[in-house]
C-alpha cells in the first residue's frame, strides 16, 4: 500500500454533508411553523382590505364573544412605541387610525384553536373611511398626489452619480426603457414562530428569520422592554431571500404572550404570507449609452425608479445599490445616473436577493446588446471589452482592488459546450410548452443570449457590518470537542456546515457542534448581501485562531516549552516532535469570543455619489439558450450555463448549489414571476396563480467556478448566493429577443409579448 | 369559514335528499376545489354530503363506450388502458390539469362543475355577479388575460378552467343526473352555460342534482390535446383545444373540437366542426374553420394588457391541434 495522507474530512475545501439535509429530504426537519408547546394558544392577524383607509373605529364586541377567544389587541396595546422599520422606523407594529396598503395589520387575536381565532377575527368591525390610494409610483413625487405618509412626501431616497463630463457626446448613442414587474421570494416555509412567556415579564420567541438581534431590536422598542427580557432563538427556516429581512408575525406573537401569559402560535396561511413580508421592488429605468465606433462606452446615463410601497423597509438601500451598482460591471468614464425610491399604497417592497442590481441589469444588459449589435460587434467581445479589471474605478470612484474578470467570466461561458442543435423527433418535454404537447418542433426558434453583472457583497455606504461568534474547545469522553456559536441565521444556504468546516480547518478537531442560533451571543449581523460566509465566517476564523492561541499558551506553560503548534490533534513543537495531545492539555475548556468586522465603507457624496462604498464586488456571467414556439409565444429554457468567480470555494457543493437557485430564481422573473397589483390590490395571492418555475422549466447547467482569491477577505472568499440571481434573467431574455427578433423591453415575459 | 356539517349517507338517492333539502347544502367530491372555497371564505355550505363513495368509482364498459362514475378520480380515468387506447384526448386533458396530487383526489363528478379561476371571483372583496348576483363585475376592465373571449356578456366575462371538460365537450358525452325527482341525462354541451345575465349559474344542474356517471363514446378518428399555458406544468390553460378528427383519403369524414380557456363553457367549435366536415383536410381549410370560429370573438381590454392575444392564440393553438390529427400523408 502506498502511503496515503489521513487528513479528516469536512475541513474547507470539502462539501461534507449537511446536518440539516437528510432532515430535510425525508420530511423530518422541524420548520418554524411545526413549533409546538402543550399549553399554546394561536394567535391569528386581522388584516387591512384597503390599500389606503382611514380606521374610524374598531368594534370588538362580537369577537370577544366567541368562546375560547383569550385576547383580542389592537394598536391601543401596544405597551411601548409602535414604530418598527429596518432603516426608518416608519411602520406601525398594529395599524393605528390608518392603513396604507391592503393587508396592514390591524388588530390580533388569540384562541385556543386557529379557526376560532379566525372566526372571531372575522367578527372584528372595523369601521373604515376608504381614501384614495396612490398607486402609480410614475407619479408618486408629482404635486398634487397625496403623501402616503403625512409627515413626509413621497421620496423614500434619490441618489445621484454624477462623474466626469456633465454634458458628454459619443459618435454612437443607444437607449431604452424597460420595466420589471414585482416578484415574490416565494420561500415555501411561511412566516411563523413560538412566542413563549417567562412569567416574569420577559418572552422568549423562537421565529424563522433573517437577523435575531435587529429583530430582537424591535421588538424591544414595541414591548417596551429590554433586550434582556426579550430572547430570540431561530427555529427551522424554510427559505427567506431577503423576505425575512423585515419583521412579520414577531411581535405581534409577543404581544400576544405578555398579554394571555401563554405561548402563542402564530403561522401564516400561503395567502397571507404574500402580505407578510415584503417583495422586490418593481422598477421602471431608462438607459443611455453613447460609446465609440469600436465599442468602448463614452458615457452612461441612467434614470431608474423603484416602488417601495407603503413604508421605507430597505428602500434606501436597494436604491443604493440599484444606482451604485446600476450599471453593470463596466468601465465608463462619464456617469450620469438619477435613481429614487417612493411611497405608494402598493405592497411594501424590501430586500430580495440580488436587492438592487437585478432590476438594473435586465436594462444594462439589453443595452449593451443594442449597442454591439448597433455597431456591428460581437455581444460577448463588447462586454470583454467594456468589463471592469482589477484596478479600474467603478462609477462611484471607488478603486476594485481584488479581481474583476469580466471578459474571462462572458468568454467563459460563451466557450462551455452548446446543447445539441435540434434534429429529428424530440422529447415533446424538451420543447416548449413541455408535456402539454403544444409543439413537435414546429414554429420552434432558437435563441442565444448573454449577460454579466456584479454585486456588493456585505453591507454599505458605512453601516458598521460585523458578525459575532463564541468558540469553546473542551475535552468530552477523552475527545476534543469545538462548539461554535453564532447568532447567524441558517436559512438553508449551509452556513451550519461552513461554521463546522471553519472550526475543523482552524482547530483540527472533527466533532464541531453547532450551538443553536440566539440572541445569547451578539449579533452574526443579517443573512443577506451574500454576507454570511465572509463575515461571519471571518468572526468564527477570528474565534478559532484565539481559542487555538490560549490552548497553546497553556501548553507552553504548562509543559514549560515555546514554540508550539496545532497539528490535527496533538501539539507539536518547532521540531515536529508531538508533545502532547489536545485532551492533555484541555484539563478545562478554553472559549472565546470575537466581533469581527470587515473593511470600513463610507457614505457617498450626496451631489455626486462618489466615494468608497462597498466592501467587495462578485462578479457572474450567463449564457441561456431558449427554444421559443414563435407562434403560441412560449419558451422553454434549454441551458442556463454560467460563470462565477467565488474567491475561493469553501465548499464546492454549496457554492453549486447556491448558484443553481439563484440562477432559476433570475430566470422565474424572467419568465413568469410577477405579483399582480391592480389599484394596490394583489390579484395572485397563491401559488396557483404566482407561477414559480417548476424543475420542467428549469434545464440542466454546466456551472464554471473561477477562484481568484480575495485577499481582503477570509480564506479569499466572495460572496456568492446573489450573482447569479442577477445575470441569468437577463441572459434569458436577452435570448428570447435573439429567438423572436422582439425588443421585449419588461419582464417577465408572457405570450403574448412574444406572439404580438 | 363558518363551521358546516359533514354527511356521508349510504345511498346516492339519501345523498339527493339531503343536499335538495337544504339550500345551504352541497355534495362534497375530492374537495380540491370547494373546501379551497370554504378557506377564501366564497362558499359556506351548512352542509357538505361527501358523495365520493356513493357515486361508483368504476369505469364499465357500455355499448360503444364507456359510463365513469362520478367518484372515479382524474388520476385513474387518466391511466385507465381503454381511456389511453380509445380516447386518449381525454386522457391528454385529464393530464395536463393540475397535479399528480391533485387528480389523485380529484373526481370525475367534481372536474367539470370545478368553478372558475376569475381572480375577482376569487375574492370576496371584489364585486362580482356570480358570486354576488347583482353586485357588478370588478374583471371587465380589470386583469382580463384568463378571461374570456367567445360567449361574454356584460356581466360576466369568466372562463371555465377545467380541462377534462374540453375534451369531454368534444366527444360525444352524456351526463347521468339523480334528481329528487328521478333520474335525467343530459349531453356534455348542454351542462355549462353561458353567463347571460344570469352568471351566477354555471350549469343547467338543479340544486340537489347529483352526477352520477358521465357516459363516452368512442369517436373514429385522430386525437390531440393542446394546452398553451404559462408554464410547462401545473397552471390552467390560456387556451386549450380537444380535437378528434376522422379523414380518410385527404377527407373529413368527421370533426370533433372542443376550446377551453376562451369561454364561460368548455366551447364546442361546431363551427369549426361544420366548416370541415365534408371538405379536405387542407391547411386552408384548417385556416377557415379556425376562422368561422373565432369570428364573433371579442378582447377584453384590461389593466394587465387585456386579452386580445388570445384570439390569434386561440386560432393557432386550433390550427395546429387539426394539423396534428390529420394523418401526415394527406396534411
Ligand atoms: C392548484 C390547482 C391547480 C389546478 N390546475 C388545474 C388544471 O390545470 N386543469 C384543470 O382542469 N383543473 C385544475 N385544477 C382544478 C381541479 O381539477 C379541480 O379542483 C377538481 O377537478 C375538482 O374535483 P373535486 O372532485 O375535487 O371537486 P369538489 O371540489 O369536491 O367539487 C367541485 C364542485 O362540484 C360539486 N360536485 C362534486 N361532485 C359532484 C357530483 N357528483 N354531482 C354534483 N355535484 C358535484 C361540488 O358541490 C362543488 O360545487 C386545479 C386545482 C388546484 C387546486
Ligand atoms: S368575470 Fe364573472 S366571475 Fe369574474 S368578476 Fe365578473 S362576474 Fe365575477
Amino acid at each position: 500500500m502506498t502511503s496515503t495522507e489521513t487528513r479528516m474530512a469536512g475541513r474547507l475545501g470539502d462539501s461534507p454533508l449537511r446536518p440539516d439535509g437528510t432532515l430535510k429530504v425525508t420530511g423530518e426537519f422541524a420548520y418554524s411553523s411545526d413549533l409546538w408547546h402543550d399549553d399554546m394558544v394561536w394567535g391569528v392577524t386581522l388584516r387591512s382590505p384597503h390599500p389606503s383607509a382611514r380606521i374610524r373605529a374598531i368594534d370588538l364586541t362580537d369577537a370577544l364573544r366567541v368562546p375560547g377567544v383569550s385576547a383580542i389587541l389592537t394598536a391601543k396595546d401596544v405597551p411601548g412605541e409602535n414604530a418598527v422599520g429596518l432603516e426608518h422606523l416608519d411602520t406601525p407594529a398594529l395599524a393605528d387610525g390608518v392603513v396604507r396598503y391592503q393587508g396592514e395589520p390591524v388588530a390580533l387575536v388569540a384562541a385556543d384553536h386557529p379557526e376560532t381565532a379566525r372566526r372571531a377575527a372575522a367578527r372584528i368591525v372595523v369601521d373604515y373611511e376608504v381614501l384614495p390610494a396612490v398607486t402609480d409610483p410614475r407619479t408618486a413625487l408629482d404635486p398634487d398626489t397625496p403623501w402616503v405618509h403625512a409627515d413626509h412626501d413621497n421620496l423614500v431616497r434619490d441618489l445621484r452619480i454624477r462623474r466626469g463630463d456633465p454634458s458628454p457626446t459619443a459618435p454612437v448613442v443607444v437607449s431604452l426603457d424597460f420595466e420589471v414587474g414585482m416578484q415574490d421570494q416565494a420561500f415555501l416555509g411561511p412566516e411563523s414562530g413560538l412566542a413563549v412567556p417567562d412569567g416574569e415579564g420577559g418572552v422568549d420567541l423562537y421565529v424563522a428569520t433573517q437577523w435575531l438581534h435587529v429583530d430582537q431590536g424591535q421588538v424591544c422598542r414595541v414591548l417596551g422592554l429590554p433586550p434582556e427580557q426579550v430572547r430570540l432563538t431561530l427555529a427551522g427556516v424554510g427559505g427567506a431571500f431577503g423576505g425575512r429581512e423585515d419583521l412579520s408575525m414577531h411581535v405581534h406573537a409577543c404581544l400576544l404572550a405578555l398579554h394571555t401569559g401563554k405561548p402563542v402560535k402564530m403561522s401564516y396561511a400561503r395567502d397571507e404570507s404574500f402580505f407578510g413580508h415584503v417583495h422586490r421592488h418593481p422598477a421602471w429605468l431608462r438607459y443611455e449609452f453613447g460609446a465609440r465606433e469600436t465599442g468602448e462606452l463614452v458615457y452612461a446615463k441612467a434614470d431608474i425608479l423603484f416602488d417601495g410601497g407603503a413604508y421605507a423597509s430597505s428602500t434606501p438601500a436597494v436604491v443604493g445599490n440599484g444606482g451604485t451598482l446600476g450599471l453593470g460591471p463596466y468601465r465608463i468614464p462619464n456617469v450620469h445616473v438619477d435613481a429614487r425610491g417612493v411611497y405608494t399604497n402598493n405592497p411594501t417592497c424590501g430586500a430580495m436577493r440580488g436587492f438592487g442590481c437585478v432590476q438594473a441589469a435586465f436594462a444594462h444588459e439589453a443595452l449593451m446588446d443594442e449597442l454591439a449589435d448597433r455597431i456591428g460587434m460581437d455581444r460577448v467581445e463588447i462586454r470583454a471589452l467594456n468589463g471592469m479589471v482589477e484596478g479600474d474605478l467603478t462609477i462611484t470612484g471607488q478603486v476594485v482592488d481584488s479581481a474583476a474578470p469580466v471578459a474571462e467570466l462572458i468568454r467563459t461561458v460563451r466557450d462551455l459546450p452548446l446543447p445539441a442543435e435540434p434534429a429529428g423527433e424530440r422529447d415533446i418535454r424538451e420543447l416548449p410548452g413541455g408535456a402539454s404537447n403544444t409543439t413537435h418542433g414546429e414554429g420552434v426558434r432558437r435563441g442565444i443570449g448573454y449577460a454579466v453583472t456584479y454585486k456588493n457583497v456585505g453591507f454599505s455606504e458605512g453601516f458598521d457590518d460585523y458578525s459575532t461568534a463564541r468558540v469553546r474547545l473542551e475535552v468530552v469522553g477523552g475527545e476534543p470537542v469545538a462548539t461554535v456559536h453564532t447568532a447567524a441565521a441558517e436559512v438553508g444556504q449551509g452556513l451550519i456546515t461552513i461554521e463546522q468546516q471553519i472550526c475543523r480547518t482552524e482547530l483540527g478537531v472533527e466533532q464541531v457542534v453547532v450551538h443553536p442560533k440566539d440572541t445569547t451571543v451578539g449579533s452574526g449581523g443579517s443573512t443577506s448581501a451574500s454576507r454570511q460566509t465572509y463575515v461571519t465566517g471571518g468572526a468564527v476564523k477570528a474565534a478559532c485562531e484565539a481559542v487555538r492561541a490560549s490552548v497553546l499558551r497553556r501548553a507552553s506553560e504548562a509543559l514549560g516549552r515555546a514554540e508550539l503548534r496545532l497539528d490535527g490533534e496533538k501539539i507539536v513543537a518547532a521540531g515536529g516532535e508531538v508533545v502532547a495531545s489536545l485532551a492533555e492539555v484541555l484539563t478545562d475548556p478554553v472559549e472565546e469570543t470575537v466581533e469581527w468586522r470587515h473593511r470600513p465603507t463610507y457614505p457617498i457624496d450626496p451631489e455626486t455619489g462618489q466615494g468608497n462604498a462597498h466592501v467587495q464586488y462578485a462578479f457572474s456571467a450567463h449564457r441561456a439558450v431558449v427554444d421559443v414556439d414563435v407562434e403560441l409565444g412560449l419558451v422553454k429554457v434549454v441551458a442556463l450555463d454560467t460563470a462565477q468567480d467565488v474567491g475561493r470555494a469553501l465548499n464546492p457543493d454549496a457554492v453549486v448549489g447556491q448558484i443553481q437557485g439563484g440562477s432559476a430564481q433570475g430566470m422565474g422573473l424572467a419568465l413568469m414571476e410577477e405579483i399582480v397589483v391592480q389599484d394596490g390590490i394583489v390579484k395572485n395571492p397563491s401559488f396557483t396563480d404566482y407561477l414559480i418555475p417548476t424543475i420542467l422549466d428549469m434545464p440542466p447547467m454546466q456551472v464554471k467556478v473561477l477562484e481568484y482569491a480575495d485577499p481582503h477577505a477570509p480564506y479569499g472568499v466572495r460572496g456568492v448566493g446573489e450573482p447569479p440571481t442577477i445575470s441569468s434573467g437577463p441572459a434569458v431574455a436577452a435570448a428570447i429577443r435573439a429567438a423572436t427578433g422582439k425588443p421585449l423591453r419588461r419582464v417577465p415575459v408572457r405570450p403574448e409579448h412574444i406572439t404580438f | 369559514m363558518r363551521p358546516f356539517a359533514y354527511d356521508r349517507p349510504d345511498t346516492a338517492a339519501a345523498a339527493v335528499a339531503a343536499v335538495a333539502d337544504r339550500p345551504d347544502a352541497a355534495f362534497l367530491g375530492g374537495g380540491t376545489n370547494l373546501v379551497d372555497h370554504l378557506r377564501l371564505g366564497i362558499a359556506d355550505p351548512g352542509l357538505l354530503v361527501d358523495v365520493t363513495s356513493l357515486t361508483s368509482t368504476e369505469i364499465v364498459d357500455i355499448d360503444g363506450g364507456l359510463r365513469i362514475g362520478a367518484g372515479v378520480t382524474n388520476a385513474d380515468l387518466a391511466a385507465d388502458p381503454r381511456v389511453r387506447a380509445r380516447l386518449p384526448v381525454l386522457a391528454a386533458a385529464l393530464l395536463s390539469g393540475a397535479s399528480g396530487q391533485l387528480r389523485n383526489m380529484a373526481t370525475t363528478g367534481g372536474n367539470p362543475l370545478q368553478r372558475t379561476r376569475c381572480p375577482y371571483f376569487q375574492d370576496p372583496a371584489s364585486a362580482c355577479n356570480k358570486r354576488v348576483p347583482g353586485s357588478g363585475c370588478a374583471a371587465i376592465g380589470g386583469a382580463t388575460r384568463n378571461h374570456a373571449i367567445l360567449g361574454a356578456s356584460e356581466h360576466c366575462i369568466a372562463t371555465h378552467p377545467s380541462d377534462m371538460a374540453v375534451a369531454l365537450a368534444a366527444l360525444d358525452t352524456q351526463v347521468r343526473i339523480l334528481g329528487p325527482d328521478g333520474g335525467r341525462t343530459l349531453a356534455f354541451t348542454d351542462l355549462h352555460r353561458l353567463p347571460g345575465d344570469t352568471p351566477e349559474q354555471d350549469t343547467e344542474l338543479a340544486h340537489g342534482e347529483l352526477i352520477t356517471a358521465i357516459d363516452v363514446s368512442y369517436p373514429r378518428g385522430r386525437h390531440a390535446y393542446r394546452k398553451v399555458r404559462d408554464r410547462a406544468s401545473y397552471a390552467f390553460a390560456l387556451v386549450s383545444v380537444a380535437a378528434v378528427l376522422d379523414v380518410v383519403d385527404g377527407t373529413v369524414l368527421d370533426a370533433r373540437i372542443a376550446l377551453g380557456g376562451v369561454a364561460h363553457t368548455p366551447w364546442r367549435a361546431v363551427r369549426a366542426e361544420d366548416t370541415l366536415r365534408g371538405g379536405p383536410a387542407t391547411e386552408e381549410a384548417f385556416a377557415a374553420a379556425a376562422e368561422a370560429e373565432l369570428a364573433d370573438a371579442r378582447p377584453q381590454p384590461g389593466f394587465d394588457g387585456g386579452n386580445a392575444f388570445k384570439i390569434p392564440l386561440a386560432r393557432r393553438t386550433l390550427t395546429a391541434t387539426l394539423r396534428q390529427t390529420t394523418p401526415r400523408e394527406t396534411a
